[in-house]
Formats: structure tokens, C-alpha cells, sequence
């Protein structure tokens, strides 16, 4: 018994075990800042990112293999190439960009419809918190419809990539609710 | 992964390559696993660039798909994989269009990756960046480019170089990089640690910011003579290649503008003896190749620098600059000979250079050298040694004795004999053969003395030759040829023995060959025997044979009967078509209309040649082609850079420069000038033309306005056609007209009938404007004073129309005069024994001219021969500018009646100037008379 239950702990948490996580938004919403804040845990100066960035990560004593993915419109008919062993995405949205929300929360859900994605989890950044005019998360979960989802975890959190707030939160909560879905797999 | 399944999987050395579906199916699973392995990634990469490398491709969805996995193995940091990816996605970016996608990710390895893989980074940057991406790759290039690391300094200048097409704007930015490379001499970085062990750096560098220094600044000519000067100052340079290409430099600066030449002199006289061999070289190919094009500017110990630099590397023991300055040579014994006499005795001791190559291109550098004296000793050499060599280098050396055929018409016996040598007993293909065939028929054709005995061992060896070409090439000459010799019935045993033994398409040729003899030199026997051949070969069992054994003797048969002259046209041709006219003419009757179909074809329309006119035509090629197949082996090297400004640079020679036009090019302007012109009512009320001269520039070609004059003579008409080119970018001109002023309105003899204007000339359009006369039938001589005069109007850059109201200006401007003269008169034509028809011709005239201008012998010759429309016979075409004087034999015929004239002119170079003596003998006194006294 209690070899069959290592064995499945190895087989999910082992360390060899990776994470796959996407970061998926519209272009300027802040996802390659946000990535290396996790990294290196500081703001790095970003260039808009054409294709996209991969680091793996240590997070809690897990691996995660974090992409990065360009969000300008040539580039997002890309995004679904990397879709595959997904384990959650992230989805970051520029609060203070009132203009798109429309088109952030079409991205979105375009996106969730896709077979591949139907097991991910979805965390949701209302980046950019810092600045004057940004809409609340409540705010900005009602702009991209986050309450019709079914069938998926998903959460939204109040973020600054540029001053590191709400991004640890977040991503807490993702690796619990992976691990939960993981085990009751 | 064991030696064993390592051998068995690779097997590179069987040849054999892997599946392609095996590799697509492993690429797919193991680029996408969560954990990569990266040494079993690589190698499978290796699998698939072999592939790739083989030419195999990928349908979009796999290469796409194979392009997104490989994409992911950027999430392992291990250098080596990294690089393999880069080479793959450089391998994709031909087939998939998502390398784009790569950009980011690539750009970080730029920016934060090892010294190992940063270069190989920014290289393959090339495949992905495109306008707007180059953009923003900007910073990181430029300080790439000046950083201390030469690999990285390198790759950043070769990428950017690669870019400049692509991204033009962006890269144009990065000229001080550039620079600030070129000038920074960049060793390679020495750590001390053990092992760590870094090659001393060649300072490659250099080289490459040199490449792209000289695109950024290739438009500006301030720019590039003071990059010459920077970088040859105090040995700036340390790399080869950079030294080498310095020299290219100042060969394309000094090729557009030949009188800065001198100043380079002493610069260059210096890198003469330059360490590096390959400078060496380039710089005498640099000064050699000068002077067959500006031996006026170029002073003669410079030029005789050159040849001692050329002679002592014929003697180093390494054997590619001693190949190399071979080369050099050899083109130089094409135009002067006589100028590298002194290195004959280091050619000689090459000829037994156990590298064929190399004895090669001596023995046909001597034959070039060779003098009447020692050809056949050359010849019985070579004789020896042909058989050693390749293909290729045979035909170089039977390409060498053809043009000696040409040059020493008198050694024409030692020459056959070689041919006929090579011919019969050579092993070779079809090309070598074909080339000595070829040496022969000019022989034929161009060597009177030699044609017998040419043809009669061509007789001899089509009784066994392989090649169907070859001997459907042969049968024809023998057509041709053999009716006007001594002993027909000798070739039309050898033709009909063809008949009886060959294929049909042999005997296809040989029934149209026999039937040439048919009317010949009124021998009934022989006509009699022909015809009863042919009947007997009209029941051959091929149809295409029975078909023209049929027809000939149809027309045989009516031209002696009826003394039908159509028919007997087509059983000896006397004339031959314009083949290029014909060809576009023919084209454009298929692709047009298909009612016009109803009208025949008019074959009328096309230009003629007597067989006189064709063969001066072909003799003033092949004279050409071998003074140019030297120019433009030399030019390989002249633009230096790139392709581009090869083509830039022929572009303006067709545009502007009228008469080194290529003689081809040539016919089919003439022949489009000649179509405008007829096509014109007005015109054609003047009858038939009788003449078209080449066209002449009229204008520097640097002016805003281009005008270039063609002559056209009619019977009681000239026809004077200005060719105007509007260079301007954004005014046209309106009513462009050209005013003719006699140059002595008194004594004027034509009358001005019309002008065509040109209604609107856009920017960088060529119209044509043109100036009627009329004239009497005799030959009348003018000078006329030419004035350009038309409206500018400012074009509106949206429509290309000009703005509404703007009246525009009137504009006048001067041009060069036209001259109607002698040579307008004559046609050039060939002639096998100059002497004998000179002496033969019945009125002499005798002009004597001091010429003052200050030029070489060589310019004169050339003006001549265009003032003449003469050909210029016995290769007296080219005046050696070691010698002071020079004879120049010309030959052509009346334009208007058919008449023959001959001219020598004697040229004596003397302190005061040139001295020249025409002596001009002629069918027609006049035209001897006008000629003679109108040279200059
Ligand atoms: N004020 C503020 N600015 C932020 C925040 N996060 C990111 N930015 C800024 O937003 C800009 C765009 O950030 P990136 O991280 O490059 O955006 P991206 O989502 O990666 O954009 P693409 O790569 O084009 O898809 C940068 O100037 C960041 O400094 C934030 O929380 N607050
Ligand atoms: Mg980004």
C-alpha cells in the first residue's frame, strides 16, 4: 500500500515531475513582466515580446516550464501550438485598458474553447492595479464574463507586476487547485 | 545511445539517409516531452538537417508542426542543443513561415547567452527578423557590432550585412558601428586558464565591416575615397581578405571615374609587393585590366610593375598564385600580346608543369605571344601534350588556335594540320569536337588559301564520326563551300556515301547538301549525276528524306527548265536573314491576332544579308568576342562587392554609351529603331532604307537629357533620329523637338521636309523625335548644329500628370553636332585576300592628315572605324601601344550601289602629333574621293 502510494506521488510530484504553464493576454498587459518578476523576483525592462519567453522555474519545491507568449494580433493565431500538456494558464489583463476589454474577454474565451485547454486551469491578473483609473478585479471579471465558465477552477486576483503585488496570491492558489485536480484525477 | 545502433542508425558513410517519416515521427515525440534530452534532441536535429540538406522538404503542416516542437527545446539551456536549434530553424525558415515566432527567444540568447553561443545567435537572426522586427533588434546589433569578441563583432556584421536588403532603414543606422569595426583590430579573448586555448585571431573582422562599410556607403564616392584613404594609411589593415578587398575598392572607384587613377599610382605601385600574395595579384589584375581600357592614363613603369609582380609569382612553388597570376596573363596576351613577351621564358618552363592546368593556360598564353616565326614550333609542342589534358582545357587551347587562324592566315598549314590531328586521332565529347569543328569551319569561311584542304579532311572524317550534330554541321559547310571549289564532284562522292550509310537525320542533311551542287558552275554532268541521285534517294524509306530529295529536285528542276529565280534562291541561298529580327518579327506575327493569320507572314520586311555582309558581321563578332570575352573575364572581379553593381554597372554602359554597345544588343536596337521608323507614314513614303548608322551619343551620358543620333539613309531622304532619355524624376517634357541647323546654311544641299515631336516625355522614358531631309541621289556630306528644345512641366507625384495650370517652361539646350559623312555611305563587308582585291580596285585616292589632338593610336583606329563603317581586316583592328605607328586596313561596300572599297591608312606617331596616310581604292570614284578626304 504504501508503495503504490509513493509511487503515484513520485508519478505527480516526483522530481522529475514539470508543470507546463501558459501566460496568454493581450500585447502590454504586463505577461513578460510578470514572468520574470516570478524568476527573479525584480521588474526587468521588456522589449513587446515577438514569439515568446520560456524559463523554468522552482516554485514551493515544484518545477514549473512557464511560456510566455507574444500577445500582438499577428502572434496570438500562434498561441494554440503550445497548448498541448498544458496544466493551467494564466491569463493577464491590463486594467486600466478599458478600451479592450471586449477584446481581451473574445481572446479568452476563443481560447478556453479549445480541447486541449479543457482540463487547465485559469487564473486570471487584473494587472496594472497600481495605476490611477484601473478597474477592480470585480470590475474586470464582469468585463471578460468569468462567471459564465463551467466546468473549469478558475480564480481572479488583483495584481502590480511593477510594485509584486497579488502575484505570489495568485499563484498559490493555482498550485493548489493543481494539485487537488491532480490527485482527484 | 551505443557505437553499434549509432553505426546502424547513421550509416552517413553508406550514403543512405534516414527516413523521412521516422525522423518527423522521433522529432515530434522527444521535442515535446516534458523532460528534453538534450544530446538525443541534438542528434536527431543532425538526422533532419542531413535531410533537409539532401533536398528533402516537408508539407506546410509537418514543417509547421516540426517547426513548433523544436521551438520548445528553447526551455533547455544546454549550448550545444542550442546552437543545433538555431540551425534548424535557419533550415525551416525556407519552408515555414512561423520562424517568427522564434524572434524573442532568439534575441535573448543574443542578449544574455554565452560567448559559445551569441554569435550563432545573431546569425540566425537573419532567418527571422523581417522590416519591423529588424527594428526593434536594433540596439542589440549595434553593440554587437562594436563588441570585443570577434566572433560576435563578426556575426553581428555579417547579419546586419544579410539584413540590408531586408530591412534597409534600419541597418543604414549603423554606419559608425561599422566603422569604429573596421578600425578596431579585435583579438580573440585569452582567459587564463589551462586548456582554454583561443587561435590567434586573422583579424577577419575586418573584412566582414569592410563588406558592409562599402553597402552602406557604395552610392557616395566622397565616402568611398576616403574610406581607401583611412584604410591604407599606416597598414591599418591586418586581415587579407580586407587588404584584398580594399583593392577591389579602388578598382570600382577608379572604373567610373578613370581619371582618378593617377592619383592612386604610387598606392598602388606600393601594395605591388604587398606581403600577401593575393594582394599582389589583385592589384596587378587591378592595373592590367585599367589599362586595356584607359592606356592613356596609366603610366607605363606602373603597368610594367605590374608584369615583373605577375612574372615572379609564375615562379613561386605554390600553385594557386601561380594559376592565378597565369590568368592574368593570359587576358593580357589576348589585347597586347606584346606586352608580356617577357615572361616567355618563365611561360616556357611551365609548359611541363606536371599540373595540367597550369601548362595549360602557359602554352595558350605563348600561342598568343607567338609571332609568325614561332607558331608551328608552339604547335608541334602542344601537339604533344593535347592529349593529357582535360575537356575543358582542350577546348581553351583549340579556342586559342582559332583565333591564331585569324591573326596568321599565312600559318594556316600547320594549323589545319593540328585541327585535323585533334580531330581524327583525339579522344573527346561532343563539346571538344564541336569546338574544332567550329575552329575549322572559320577557316573555311575567313582563311581562302586554307578552305580545300580544310574541307577536303572534313570529308575524311565524317566517314566516321559519332556525332549527328556534328555531321549535320559538316554537310552543310560542305553544301555551302564545296560547289565554288576546284573539285565539286570530290565532296558529292563524300555526301552521297552519307546517304547510303546513315540515319535519316544525316541523310535529311546530306540530300539538301547534294542538291547545292546541283547548278553549280554550269557543269551538266555533274548536274545530271545529281539529279539522278537525288531520284534515286526520293524512294529512301524515310519520309522527311524523300520529302526534300523530292523538292530539290522540283526545284532544280524549274530553275533550269523556266530559269526560275525563286527556286534557285532556295537551292543556293545567296542571302541570309537578320535571325533576330526574324525571330521577334516571327513572335510577334504567332502571339498576335488569330486573324491576322489570314495575312501571310511578310519576310520582305526583314533585313537581308548578301553572304559578303553576313560574313563581315560574323568576322567583327568573333574579333569582338575575343577582345570582350577578356574584358569581361577581367570585369569578374571590377565591381568588387557584389553582383548588383555588376548589373548596375552594365545597365549604364547599354543606356548611355552608344557604340561599345553589344553587337547583338546592337541588331535588335537597330532592328527596333528600323520597325519605329517604318511604322511612321510620312517616313515610308521615302522608300526602302538604305542605311542605318550606329547610334552616336550626342550628350555627356551624365546629363539631365540623354540624346543619342541615329542617321537613316534613303534614297533621296535622311532621316536624322535623336533618342531622347529624360533622367528627371518628377518633370516631363512636353513637345520635344530637335532644330537641325546646316553648319553652312549657303551651301546646304538637303532641304528640311518635317519634324516628328515627341508629345510628352515622362521621367526615365526614351522617345525618339525625328528630322526629315530630302536630298539629291549623289553622296552629300553635312555637319548640322542640333539644338533641343521643349516645355518642362512639374508632374504631380499621385496622378504622374502635371499639375492643372502650370504652363511650364520653355527649355533650350545645346547638343553635340551630327555629322552626315562618307561612312554613311558604305556597309562593312568582308573580304578573304584583302591585298589582292586592294590592288585589283580600279580608282585610287590618297589623303594625307596631321592629327593634333593629343591620343593614342588605338583611339584612332576606333574613330576611324566608326567614321568609315568599314571592317577592319587582318586584326588590324588593335594598335599596340608599345609601337609608333600602326596600318589599319579597311574594307566595305556602296550602300547605295554595291560597290567595293578599300582603304589603308598609314598612322605614325610623332612628337607634333599623329601622322596619317589614307589611301582608299574603290569601285566608285566619287565615293573613294569623299571617303578618303572626309576621314576626320
Ligand atoms: N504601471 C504598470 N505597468 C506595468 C505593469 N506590468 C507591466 N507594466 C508595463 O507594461 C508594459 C508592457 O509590459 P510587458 O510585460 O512587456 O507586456 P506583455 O504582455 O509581455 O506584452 P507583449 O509581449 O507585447 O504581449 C511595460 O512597459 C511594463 O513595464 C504593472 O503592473 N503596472
Ligand atoms: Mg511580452
Amino acid at each position: 500500500m504504501g508503495n503504490f502510494f509513493s509511487s503515484m506521488f513520485d508519478r505527480l510530484w516526483g522530481v522529475n515531475k514539470e508543470l507546463r504553464i501558459l501566460i496568454l493576454g493581450l500585447d502590454g498587459a504586463g505577461k513578460t513582466t510578470i514572468l520574470y518578476r516570478l524568476q527573479i523576483g525584480e521588474v526587468v525592462t521588456t522589449k513587446p515580446t515577438i514569439g515568446f519567453n520560456v524559463e523554468t522555474l522552482s516554485y514551493k519545491n515544484l518545477k514549473l516550464n512557464v511560456w510566455d507568449l507574444g500577445g500582438q494580433t499577428s502572434i496570438r493565431p500562434y498561441w494554440r501550438c503550445y497548448y498541448t500538456d498544458t496544466a493551467a494558464v494564466i491569463f493577464v489583463v491590463d486594467s486600466t485598458d478599458k478600451d479592450r476589454m471586449a477584446t481581451a474577454s473574445k481572446e479568452l474565451h476563443v481560447m478556453l474553447q479549445e480541447e486541449e485547454l479543457q482540463d487547465a486551469a485559469l487564473l486570471v491578473f487584473a494587472n496594472k492595479q497600481d495605476q490611477p483609473g484601473a478597474l477592480s478585479a470585480t470590475e474586470v471579471s464582469k468585463e471578460l464574463n468569468l462567471v459564465e465558465l463551467k466546468d473549469r477552477s478558475w480564480s481572479i486576483v488583483a495584481s502590480s507586476a511593477i510594485r509584486g503585488e497579488g502575484i505570489t496570491e495568485g499563484l498559490d492558489w493555482l498550485i493548489d487547485v493543481i494539485k487537488e485536480e491532480q490527485l482527484a484525477a | 545511445m551505443s557505437t553499434h545502433t549509432y553505426k546502424k542508425f547513421e550509416s552517413s558513410e553508406s550514403g543512405d539517409l534516414p527516413d523521412k517519416m521516422t525522423i518527423y515521427q522521433s522529432c515530434m515525440s522527444e521535442f515535446n516531452e516534458s523532460q528534453i534530452n538534450a544530446k538525443k534532441c541534438r542528434l536527431l536535429i543532425a538526422r533532419l538537417l542531413r535531410l533537409l540538406a539532401n533536398g528533402e522538404t516537408f508539407p506546410e503542416t509537418e514543417a509547421t508542426a516540426l517547426f513548433f516542437s523544436i521551438s520548445k527545446l528553447f526551455q533547455h539551456p544546454n549550448d550545444s542543443l542550442r546552437q543545433a536549434v538555431y540551425l534548424a530553424i535557419k533550415e525551416l525558415s525556407g519552408i515555414s513561415e512561423d520562424v517568427l515566432m522564434a524572434t524573442s527567444s532568439i534575441m535573448k540568447d543574443v542578449q544574455n547567452g554565452s560567448d559559445l553561443v551569441k554569435p550563432d545567435a545573431i546569425r540566425s537572426l537573419t532567418a527571422v527578423l523581417d522590416e519591423s522586427t529588424a527594428f526593434s533588434a536594433e540596439r542589440l546589433l549595434k553593440s554587437a557590432l562594436v563588441n570585443k569578441h570577434p566572433s560576435i563583432s563578426s556575426a553581428a556584421l555579417c547579419t546586419s550585412y544579410h539584413l540590408l536588403p531586408i530591412a534597409e532603414t534600419t541597418v543604414k543606422r549603423f554606419a559608425n558601428e561599422t566603422q569604429e569595426a573596421v578600425v578596431d583590430l579585435k583579438p580573440f579573448p585569452h582567459k587564463n586558464i589551462v586548456g582554454d586555448y583561443y587561435p590567434n585571431s586573422t583579424f577577419i573582422t575586418q573584412y566582414h565591416a569592410l563588406g558592409l562599410l562599402y553597402q552602406l556607403k557604395k552610392n557616395d564616392k566622397m565616402a568611398l575615397l576616403k574610406m581607401i584613404r583611412q584604410f591604407s594609411d599606416n597598414n591599418m589593415l591586418k586581415n587579407q581578405l580586407a587588404k584584398v578587398e580594399l583593392v577591389k575598392l579602388v578598382n570600382e572607384v577608379t572604373t567610373k571615374d578613370p581619371q582618378l587613377f593617377i592619383d592612386f599610382q604610387p598606392l598602388l605601385n606600393d601594395w605591388l609587393s604587398n606581403k600577401f600574395e593575393s594582394v599582389q595579384l589583385e592589384t596587378a589584375k587591378l592595373i592590367t585590366n585599367f589599362a586595356t581600357r584607359n592606356s592613356r592614363l596609366i603610366s607605363s613603369e606602373l603597368f610594367a610593375a605590374a608584369i615583373t609582380t605577375l612574372q615572379s609569382l609564375l615562379t613561386v612553388p605554390r600553385t594557386s598564385p601561380k594559376f592565378a597570376a597565369l590568368r592574368i596573363l593570359n587576358r593580357i596576351s589576348m589585347v597586347s600580346p606584346e606586352k608580356i613577351v617577357v615572361c616567355n621564358p618563365e611561360l616556357e618552363s611551365l609548359i611541363n608543369d606536371s599540373n595540367r592546368n597550369i601548362s595549360t593556360y602557359a602554352i595558350t598564353t605563348l600561342l598568343k605571344t607567338g609571332t609568325a616565326k614561332n607558331i608551328s614550333s608552339l604547335i608541334s609542342t602542344i601537339t604533344k601534350f593535347i592529349h593529357d589534358v582535360s575537356d575543358d582545357f582542350k577546348i581553351i587551347i583549340i579556342d586559342a588556335i582559332r583565333s591564331l587562324s585569324l591573326n596568321f592566315p599565312n600559318e594556316w598549314k600547320s594549323i589545319v594540320n593540328f585541327l585535323i590531328d585533334v580531330l581524327k586521332n583525339g579522344e573527346g565529347g561532343f563539346k571538344f569536337k564541336n569546338n574544332v569543328v567550329e575552329a575549322l569551319i572559320d577557316i573555311v569561311s575567313f582563311v581562302p588559301q586554307a578552305k580545300e584542304t580544310a574541307l577536303e579532311n572534313l570529308c575524311d572524317f565524317i566517314e566516321d564520326c559519332e556525332f549527328n550534330e556534328i555531321l549535320v554541321r559538316i554537310l552543310h559547310l560542305l553544301g555551302k563551300e564545296g560547289p565554288s571549289t576546284s573539285t565539286p564532284s570530290l565532296y558529292v562522292r563524300h555526301i552521297y556515301n552519307r546517304v547510303v550509310l546513315e540515319n535519316s537525320i544525316i541523310r535529311s542533311a546530306a540530300v539538301i547538301s547534294l542538291s547545292k551542287f546541283a547548278l553549280s558552275k554550269n557543269d551538266s554532268t555533274l548536274t545530271e549525276s545529281i539529279i539522278s541521285l537525288l531520284k534515286r534517294i526520293a524512294n529512301d524509306q524515310d519520309d522527311e528524306v524523300r520529302d526534300r530529295a523530292t523538292i530539290s529536285l522540283k526545284f532544280i528542276d524549274s530553275a533550269r527548265k523556266s530559269n526560275n529565280q525563286e527556286a534557285q534562291v532556295f537551292i543556293e541561298s545567296k542571302y541570309s536573314y537578320d535571325l533576330s529580327a526574324l525571330e521577334s518579327k516571327l513572335a510577334t506575327y504567332i502571339s498576335s491576332d488569330k486573324d491576322s493569320f489570314s495575312t501571310p507572314f511578310d519576310v520582305k520586311a526583314i533585313r537581308r544579308f548578301t553572304e559578303d555582309e553576313a560574313k563581315a558581321m560574323e568576322l567583327r563578332r568573333k574579333q569582338d568576342q575575343f577582345l570582350k570575352g577578356n574584358l569581361e573575364n577581367g570585369r569578374e572581379s571590377t565591381p568588387g562587392f557584389t553582383e548588383e553593381s555588376a548589373i548596375a554597372d552594365s545597365n549604364e554602359n547599354s543606356n548611355f554609351s552608344g557604340p561599345s554597345l553589344d553587337d547583338h544588343e546592337q541588331d535588335l536596337l537597330s532592328t527596333k529603331y528600323v520597325d519605329e521608323l517604318m511604322s511612321i507614314d510620312q517616313i515610308k513614303k521615302f522608300g526602302s532604307l538604305v542605311n542605318s548608322s550606329k547610334a552616336v551619343a550626342l550628350t555627356d551620358p551624365e546629363a539631365e537629357f540623354i540624346v543619342r543620333g541615329v542617321k537613316h539613309l534613303f534614297k533621296e531622304n535622311v532621316v536624322f533620329q535623336f533618342n531622347i532619355t529624360n533622367t528627371l524624376t518628377d518633370t516631363a517634357l512636353d513637345n520635344v523637338t530637335l532644330t537641325c541647323t546646316p553648319e553652312n546654311p549657303d551651301e546646304s544641299q538637303l532641304e528640311e521636309l518635317f519634324t516628328i515631336p515627341i508629345v510628352r516625355l515622362l521621367p526615365s522614358e526614351e522617345g525618339a523625335c525625328y528630322v526629315a531631309f530630302s536630298k539629291s541621289e549623289e553622296i552629300v556630306m553635312e555637319n548640322f548644329l542640333n539644338t533641343l528644345t521643349f516645355t518642362t512641366r512639374e508632374l504631380n507625384q499621385e496622378t504622374n500628370e502635371p499639375f492643372e495650370g502650370d504652363e511650364g517652361f520653355q527649355d533650350e539646350y545645346d547638343i553635340d553636332s551630327i555629322f552626315l559623312n562618307a561612312g554613311d555611305y558604305i556597309k562593312s563587308s568582308f573580304v578573304g585576300d584583302f591585298s589582292s582585291t586592294f590592288d585589283e580596285l580600279p580608282n585610287e585616292e590618297v589623303a594625307v592628315y596631321n592629327v593634333k589632338e593629343n591620343i593614342s593610336l588605338q583611339e584612332i583606329v576606333d574613330r576611324l572605324i566608326v567614321n568609315t563603317s568599314c571592317l577592319p581586316l587582318e586584326s588590324t583592328q588593335y594598335a599596340s601601344s608599345d609601337s609608333n605607328s600602326h596600318t589599319l586596313k579597311l574594307f566595305g561596300k556602296s550602300a547605295l550601289k554595291g560597290s567595293k572599297i578599300a582603304v589603308i591608312v598609314q598612322l605614325i606617331k610623332t612628337s607634333k602629333g599623329i601622322a596619317m596616310k589614307a589611301q582608299g581604292r574603290a569601285e566608285d570614284v566619287t565615293l573613294c574621293a569623299d571617303l578618303v578626304n572626309g576621314l576626320m
